[in-house]
Formats: structure tokens, sequence, C-alpha cells
């Protein structure tokens, strides 16, 4: 997993589901900072629901650290949680694929995960989940970082 | 019938107006962001209007982001009127939450349409054909 950039933000939420309000607003804040284009700050901002909702009500955490940064071929989010061990990468990219009233609900946001990012990396150290995401985004000229 | 929530002071609050058009179809237009906040706004609008609707458009014209909460609403509503024999469809979605209904399936349950009048005139020809069925 790639370590954090220089221009790097970050910040530390409770798992609560009125907090995961919160980040996304941080996060629009920020995404508008690095003068993303629509569809990346739909994809992240799809992607951090995604991941919020899955650590509180499934993982039970009470802490989640989010950090964004840009690099040369896009933008990676990175989402730490406390709660019990779960690699959105390894779940079933759940949808319904039979018409009818029997179709069951939930379930979609490791698929959504999965179809919106460019690529996801997992590892659990610490007792907590460390995930990375990365997304292909259109940086304005002024706002691409340098290679180190 | 009218808005549940005309205050919308920072966009991240749902808007929803519902109005009745002809044929008997409930035109539901959501305007905000079918996040977290919107999908708590909307579940109980929808859990009435899928107790009380025949042929249902909901209107997603105006809808900036959707995330799973949001698709979830959509389909138990969509569960509750197939159950019931009544019909549902979805107008409008831009490409990026036409994207995500259609990554969990949720066309395969409720027919996607560009625009209001199509979903509106399928809605109509549905329910003319189960009237000429009926016994």
């Amino acid at each position: 997993m790639s370590a954090p950039g220089p221009q790097t933000w970050s910040r530390d939420f409770p798992g609560t589901i009125e907090a995961a309000a919160e980040a996304e607003a941080w996060l629009m804040t920020q995404s508008g900072a690095l003068g993303l284009a629509e569809d990346t700050e739909f994809a992240l901002n799809l992607c951090l629901e995604e991941l919020f909702i899955n650590a509180v009500q499934h993982g039970r955490a009470n802490l989640a650290t989010i950090s964004i940064w840009a690099e040369a071929d896009g933008v990676r989010l990175e989402f730490v949680d406390d709660g019990g061990p779960f690699n959105p990468g390894d779940a079933p990219a759940k949808r319904i694929s039979r018409p009818g009233e029997d179709f069951e609900i939930g379930g979609f946001g490791a698929g959504l995960l999965q179809k919106f990012s460019r690529r996801m990396s997992y590892r659990r150290s610490d007792g907590r989940n460390r995930l990375l995401l990365e997304f292909g985004a259109t940086l304005s000229p002024t706002q691409v970082p340098r290679r180190r | 019938m009218g808005s549940l929530n005309d205050d919308t002071p920072n966009g991240a609050r749902m808007n929803i107006n519902v109005t009745e058009a002809d044929g008997g179809v409930t035109h539901v237009v959501l305007d905000g962001r079918f996040d977290i906040a919107g999908a708590q706004e909307a579940d109980p609008r929808f859990t009435a209007l899928a107790q009380d609707s025949t042929s249902l458009v909901v209107d997603l014209a105006r809808v900036s982001f959707i995330a799973s909460l949001g698709v979830r609403t959509l389909m138990v509503s969509a569960k509750t009127l197939i159950r019931r024999g009544a019909d549902m469809a979805v107008c409008g979605a831009s490409e990026n939450v036409e994207k995500v209904l259609r990554s969990t399936g949720f066309d395969e349950i409720v027919p996607l349409y560009p625009d209001f009048t199509s979903a509106a005139a399928w809605l109509t020809s549905r329910r003319a054909e189960f009237a000429s069925k009926k016994p």
C-alpha cells in the first residue's frame, strides 16, 4: 500500500451514522479543492458512504480515519476503521438478477465499491481495517502533483 | 399533495414533490442528494406512496447523488408495489445515478426511462393491459 503523499488531507470521525454525513461534507470540500471532475467526486462520495455504513452498521466501528490525496495518475482515498475485520474486495458483488417480488434487498455496497473505484487494496493491522481506494481522476494541470 | 420538505438551505436535504397526473399516475419528483440523510427523509413518504399508489413514477432528474441506502428506499417501495399488483417506473436519472441503479440490478425490477412522458405512457399501457385481462 502506498504511503500518503505530501498533499494529504486527513480527519478522524466517530463511528456514527450522523458522522457519515459530516464526513461526506468534509470530503466534498477536499475534492473541490483538488479540482476533481464531477464523475470522480460522485465516485468518492459513493464509496465513502458505503464504507462508513459498512464500518458502523456491520463492523461496529467506533472511529474512522479518512485521508485523501492526489497523485499523478489520480486520487487516493484511504479509509481506516477499528471495526471487525472486513475486506470489501473479497465480498460478493450482489445485484438483483431475477425479476419478481421475491428479490432480496441489501448487500449492494461491496459491488458499488468495486464498480466505482479503479482499484482496492486492503490490509488489517493494529486491529484496524485499512482500505486504499484508487480513482482515475481528471485534475486541472495546476493540481497535478509532481512525481517524487 | 405537496412538498414533504420545501426547505433546501444548503442543498443537503431532499425535497419531495408529489402530484397526481393524468391516467392515475402518481408523479414523485425528488430534488437533492439521495444520501443517508436523503434516504432517511424519503423513507416515510415512500412507505405511504407504496401503499396508496397504483402507478408510480419516481423522477430522479434533480437527484445529484445516490448510494445504496437511497437504492434501498426505492427497492422497498418497488417490492410493496409489485406485491400489491401496482407498478413503478423511474425516469430522468443522470449517468452516474443510472450507473448505481444498474449496478445493483434495480433496473431488473423497475424500468428506467429518460423522461416522465415515456415512463407515464408505459404505466398507462400496463394498467390498460391489466384491465383488459380482468374477467
